[in-house]
């Protein structure tokens, strides 16, 4: 039920793009076509679900304050190195995103093209990010932290796809000139945000 | 009639010299009379069956809510005032209460429907007839004007004309602007106290309509009157303070003929039960709205209470978990929601299997709403809207799998 929770909250109550607005340069980018967004959707959760309980293990174990004392003795007690934390994310970030990368390449080249730039750029996708810093604030253990990553990707996922959908419908309206393109995506992330508001606040 | 006809022909304007008067001309004219001109293509288009005429028949089905709606402002009014009123100065209170709100969304509505269609050069489209008639329906009937101008203008230009106008929105127009009052201004559209007019407008004021009865504009209301609706009450004390409210007089306040009729506090258009069922039969009938999502939604809403009713005994704090899941279609507004915003055709997924899917999602997420979210203790609109951005997500899949299943007879 605990885990349940967290997956529902991430995913729809504190959705990274529509409530939070995280991640919006791919999320805008790469919104044209449905197949694109799935595939791009698909590589976000699975780099969150990866990077989220690995920065768990990395600061738990290394950069807590006292957390290299079992390691080098008690002399390090009071070390902390979480001023190192931002750095050592986006690493392990980067290298994650390589990997998913190297697969996507190897298995489905038509969507490694039309991802294009936007691939490698999920390492600077502030959702990864935040999805990494939001865990730490909120205390989550190793389980949770994996959980909390599927679920926020979920949410990314969701919304990505359910954008794409509507940008290919909107090809055929008759958006006026000025507004084609990005600017219908700004309105439209907008709108879609007003409709998640309605789950705000649901208690568990 | 003859001279009106004669008169529009005198006055018609050139389209090619002013091409804005000519379109104010237009829709005039063409709300008048049937227009001229017949189809130009497709030969097997004989109906006369258009826009116009399609819009005209969902503003009917909305009017025996309407006029119920209008009857019931004036009961409440009277009876937060202890006043006993005979029904017609209710319903002649009510009806001037409404008429501003109309007034208000008709001239913001049509007035940027009217520059858009100007500016682009194309005859004024009908969609906007039904969302002006919706709009002041889902309103609290004391709701301050200019909200509604303000919400009003916001919907017809973020949700309607950004996205090219009449059947091309992706949400629907009218909820778009409950909601954007919903977030905007919450105090007004949710809690106790804003489900019964109290005040004489301008018009009551104007046609100095409290010497009728002998009330002054100042009157107090009197002591034991509760404006509480039922989903108010259900928060904190589940079912049975719904049964156990009673009026001044001491009767029942929220028996079942009177939730049924929509003699209590709410929105103006979505009380009264009777009428918005006899709206959606004419709908089904002239198959404007589509059966699917209304019986799908029905079906959710079962579904989703059946789950709660079973979990209650885990929840003794939340007063709308143990409710009978069949108590929940007729409180609120999940009736109104059902008859006429969820079967927008423009809004709703358009495949038929799609539509089984979005309208019982919309009856899941709704009743999530309104038992597990403290916040807002009704959710029929929220979800509806939360749903209007996955309708093309779920018609795409449908139209996808189609594409799938047909290719392999290829």
């Amino acid at each position: 039920m605990e885990f349940v929770n967290i997956f529902v909250k991430s995913a729809f109550l504190e959705n990274m793009v529509l409530i939070y607005f995280l991640g919006m340069c791919s999320f805008l980018a790469v919104s044209k076509s449905v197949k694109t967004a799935v595939g791009l959707g698909a590589a976000v959760i699975f780099v969150l679900a990866i990077t989220a309980p690995i920065n768990w293990c990395v600061r738990e174990f290394l950069l807590k304050e006292g957390a290299l004392a079992p390691i080098l003795g008690d002399a390090y007690a009071e070390v902390s190195l979480e001023f190192l934390g931002l750095i050592i994310y986006i690493a392990v970030i980067a290298t994650m995103v390589q990997l998913v990368e190297m697969i996507i390449e190897k298995y489905s080249p038509a969507l490694y093209m039309s991802l294009g730039i936007f691939l490698p750029l999920i390492t600077v996708n502030c959702s990864i990010l935040g999805g990494t810093l939001f865990m730490i604030t909120k205390e989550y253990g190793f389980s949770e932290s994996i959980v909390y990553g599927m679920g926020s990707g979920f949410g990314f996922f969701l919304a990505i796809v359910g954008i794409a959908a509507i940008r290919e419908k909107l090809k055929y309206s008759d958006v006026p000139a000025p507004l084609r393109g990005l600017g219908m995506a700004f309105i439209l992330t907008g709108l879609m945000g007003l409709g998640f508001m309605g789950l705000m606040g649901i208690k568990l | 009639m003859k001279f009106l006809r004669n008169f529009m022909d005198k006055i018609q304007p050139d389209k090619a010299k002013s091409p804005f008067s000519y379109t104010l001309w237009d829709g005039i004219d063409t709300f008048l009379y049937a227009p001229g001109h017949v189809t130009h293509q497709g030969t097997h288009l004989k109906d006369s069956m258009d826009l116009k005429r399609t819009m005209i028949h969902v503003v009917l089905a909305m009017q025996f809510a309407f006029l119920l709606g209008a009857y019931n402002i004036g009961l409440q009014h009277y009876q937060a005032l202890g006043v006993d009123a005979n029904i017609a100065a209710e319903f002649v209170y009510g009806l001037l209460q409404l008429l501003p709100l109309i007034i208000v969304v008709h001239v913001v509505g049509l007035g940027i429907e009217f520059l858009f269609a100007a500016k682009k050069g194309h005859a004024i489209e009908e969609g906007f007839l039904v969302s002006a008639f919706l709009i002041p329906l889902i309103m609290p009937p004391g709701v301050p004007l200019y909200m509604v101008a303000i919400a009003t203008a916001f919907s017809v230009l973020i949700a309607k004309e950004a996205f090219g106008g009449t059947g091309m929105n992706i949400f629907n127009v009218a909820l778009v602007a409950r909601v954007f009052i919903f977030f905007a201004y919450p105090s007004s559209i949710s809690g106790d106290t804003c489900w019964v007019a109290y005040d004489y407008n301008i018009l009551h004021q104007a046609l100095n309509f409290g010497d009728w009865l002998h009330i002054s504009a100042g009157t107090a209301m009197i002591d034991g009157f509760s404006g509480a609706t039922p989903l108010g009450l259900a928060v904190s004390g589940g079912w049975e303070a719904i049964q156990a409210a009673t009026l001044p007089s001491g009767e029942q306040q929220y028996s079942i003929s009177n939730m049924m009729w929509g003699f209590m506090p709410g929105s103006i258009g979505e009380m009264s039960k009777i009428g918005i069922i006899i709206g959606a039969i004419m709908l089904i009938k002239l198959k404007i709205a589509d059966w699917r999502i209304m019986f799908s939604m029905v079906i959710g809403v079962a579904f989703m209470g059946v789950i709660f009713n079973i979990a209650a005994p885990a929840f003794p704090d939340n007063g709308f978990i143990a409710i009978p899941f069949y108590m929940h279609y007729i409180m609120g507004s999940f009736l109104f929601a059902m008859a006429f915003m969820a079967t927008d055709p423009v809004t709703a997924a358009s495949t038929n299997r799609g539509k089984f899917i979005y309208g019982f999602m919309i009856g899941v997420i709704g009743l999530i709403i309104r038992v597990a979210n403290p916040a807002y203790p009704e959710g029929w609109m929220l979800a509806i809207i939360f749903m209007n951005i996955f309708a093309s997500l779920i018609d795409y899949n449908i139209i996808q799998s189609n594409i799938k299943r047909r290719l392999s007879n290829v």
